[in-house]
């Protein structure tokens, strides 16, 4: 549990805009370790999913560094080329939306084996089973050659995280993974978040607004207008 | 695309002919024959379509729309092979999409054939919107292993992203990650394009963005065939198709009644009788009682006054999805002109006098607006003959 595998050391992004330069993140240091479920909460605006988009470098960071550390290789994750770090995070990241972005026309095994063919970790009979056996995971199983218009927002959120896991990263990335479903298929998604960090070692860092939900992480922070508090901190300002 | 995801087509090559049926209506590019679609659960059966016969011709540009739960995303769904029907046949160009045709060589025919569009994007998100765009090519197995990057950008400059081509969707505005999405739908050429409120996630100038896309699209020959509930993009169609409880309206009844309540207009499809009248035969003789309500299939009639011992004055001339007979009808008496048909023959679909007058009682909006249109009429006769200022 004492892995440091994300560490974010002074990061902050400015974002140039027409009415001035505007601070999404100032000065952010958090170190996650190995099989930890941290939550990030936060109100919107406060700069979760520009949080998000440092640590899998789908955007730039103006200062700062952001490594992180997969199959027991430190990565400097902004010293990577565009190429390089599309890779990387193939095989070291997956990422969970609110919308859960499954291909209508695909079933939900071609949904997830679609993935693992693109990045060619496994020959397209394998990947099948993998995509199966992903499936059986998440408890969906039955519903495999079902196209995603038939099964529940929950179920499609359920596919579309075993997809995330296609290519066996070490870390999920999720963004308001719950937004969109109701509290029962929520705690569901929850659960099986719980499961693969407890069960197989997978670190999670999912962001969402939702304050009542800080009790089901293993640890929480939040973030208040680009800051990252600690719970004190949060408190306080909250209180101003 | 990284050169790790650029290898390999991940599909096997599959055999995508279908059927040609051969009695298809040459002009249409999609044709549903008594398509029945029923639904099972625990509170029983429910049949979501009744019976649906359509035709929609190339080249045209369609909208769909009907109160949730009216049946417009069963119906798309019949057509892009989503669901299948209870009965009926779905034919897309030229081809009887269901029967004797496997899963897998639907999903391969439509690849070729349709491109969808969706509310939400469905943009793989660990794509960029290039790889997003190129996907359908892959998974086909179209055009050269070259040219899909290269047609994949071609479609990004087409809907205004080619700067964007190498971000990921997350980093994208959600009209962007819509128009990215449309220039996926196109990868493969598709003569057919479906979408499912494609603007209904959209602020008004993003939705504008698209119609005008779709639009383009139309001029270079590809039909669209949109489910939305934007009455203003509905008035940019060439086609509004109204489905209400399962069931499609007449389109003469819905353009030319628009004010009508889905149910009424529903009612009048179900009631509606339709004659053909020859070039000049008369519809309805000067004081004559007015037993029908008219609207116009198809040509044109002409609105006569016979003045004594002078000519004939033709008051007005009234076409497609155009009504007469409502003057006589709501404000009592027969009728104060001649009307016949004109130089070519006129279909009508009438309604009878009852029905009309039970309608329009429970209908003011409908009976309002055409009041209104009565009046102008009477304005018309009134200038034609002083004499009718009596009535």
């Amino acid at each position: 549990m004492n892995t440091p595998i994300v560490e974010l050391k002074n990061v902050s992004k400015t974002y140039s805009t027409a009415a001035g330069d505007f601070p999404a993140l100032k000065n952010i240091n958090l170190t996650v370790h190995l099989g930890e479920f941290l939550g990030v909460v936060g109100k919107s605006g406060a700069g979760k999913s520009t949080l998000l988009n440092m640590i899998n470098g789908v955007d730039e960071l103006t200062e700062g560094e952001v490594i992180v550390t997969s199959g027991g290789k430190p990565v400097s994750v902004h010293n990577l080329t565009e190429d390089e770090k599309a890779q990387w995070r193939g095989k070291t990241m997956g990422v969970v939306y609110q919308s859960f972005q499954l291909l209508p026309m695909l079933t939900l095994v071609e949904n997830i084996a679609l993935v693992m063919d693109l990045a060619e970790n496994f020959k397209p009979r394998e990947s099948r089973e993998k995509a199966l056996e992903l499936l059986r995971l998440v408890e969906i199983e039955e519903h495999a050659d079902k196209l995603p218009s038939f099964i529940s927002g929950g179920q499609q959120q359920r596919v579309a995280i075993a997809r995330a896991l296609a290519n066996d990263p070490d870390i999920l990335v999720a963004d308001e993974p719950t937004g969109s479903l109701d509290s029962i298929t929520a705690d569901h998604v929850f659960e099986l978040f719980s499961r693969l960090a407890a069960e197989r070692g997978k670190t999670i860092i999912m962001v969402t607004h939702d304050m009542g939900l800080k009790s089901r992480f293993t640890r929480h922070c939040t973030l208040v207008d680009g800051e990252l508090m600690s719970e004190s901190h949060a408190h306080r300002k909250g209180k101003q | 695309m990284s050169s790790s995801t650029r290898q390999r087509t991940p599909r096997t090559r599959l055999k995508a002919d279908l059927q040609r049926v051969h009695d298809a209506s040459p002009e249409a590019i999609i044709e549903l024959r008594g398509v029945v679609k029923r639904f099972s659960n625990a509170a029983g059966e429910f049949t979501v379509l009744k019976g649906v016969d359509l035709e929609i011709n190339r080249g045209e540009f369609v909208s769909i729309v009907g109160k949730s739960g009216s049946g417009k995303s069963t119906l798309l769904n019949m057509i892009t092979g989503i669901d299948h029907p209870s009965d009926g046949r779905v034919i897309v160009n030229h081809n009887d999409i269901y029967t004797g045709v496997s899963e897998s060589q639907r999903s391969k025919w439509r690849g070729k054939n349709l491109g969808i569009v969706f509310q939400f994007f469905q943009l793989l998100p660990m794509l960029t919107l290039l790889e997003n765009v190129m996907l359908p090519m892959d998974y086909v197995d179209m055009y050269d292993f070259d040219l899909r990057p290269v047609r994949a950008l071609e479609l990004l400059e087409m809907v205004g992203l080619e700067k964007f081509a190498n971000k990921l969707p997350v980093l994208v505005s959600t009209g962007q990650q819509q128009l990215a999405a449309i220039a996926r739908a196109m990868a493969c050429d598709p003569p057919l394009l479906i979408a499912d409120e494609p603007t209904g996630n959209l602020d008004t100038r993003s939705a504008d963005a698209v119609i005008k896309i779709f639009e383009q699209f139309v001029q270079q020959g590809k039909t669209i065939v949109m489910v939305t509930h934007d009455p203003s993009l509905t008035s940019r169609t060439d086609r509004n198709i109204i489905l209400s409880d399962g069931e499609l309206i007449n389109e003469t009844i819905s353009r030319s009644l628009p004010q009508l309540r889905h149910r009424h207009m529903l009612e009048f499809t179900k009631l509606a009788q339709r004659r053909t009248f020859q070039p000049h035969e008369t519809i309805i003789s000067h004081d004559d009682s007015v037993n029908h309500f008219f609207m116009i299939k198809e040509g044109q009639v002409e609105v006569v006054l016979q003045k004594k011992r002078s000519q004939e004055t033709i008051v007005s001339q009234l076409g497609k999805n155009e009504f007469f007979g409502e003057i006589e009808l709501l404000r009592g008496g027969t009728s104060i002109a001649n009307v016949r048909a004109g130089t070519k023959p006129v279909e009508v679909l009438m309604i009878p006098r009852d029905d009309f007058k039970r309608v329009m009682d429970e209908s003011p909006v409908t009976v309002e607006a055409m009041g209104k249109i009565v009046q102008k009429r009477l304005e018309e006769h009134r200038m034609a003959d002083p004499r009718s200022m009596k009535r």
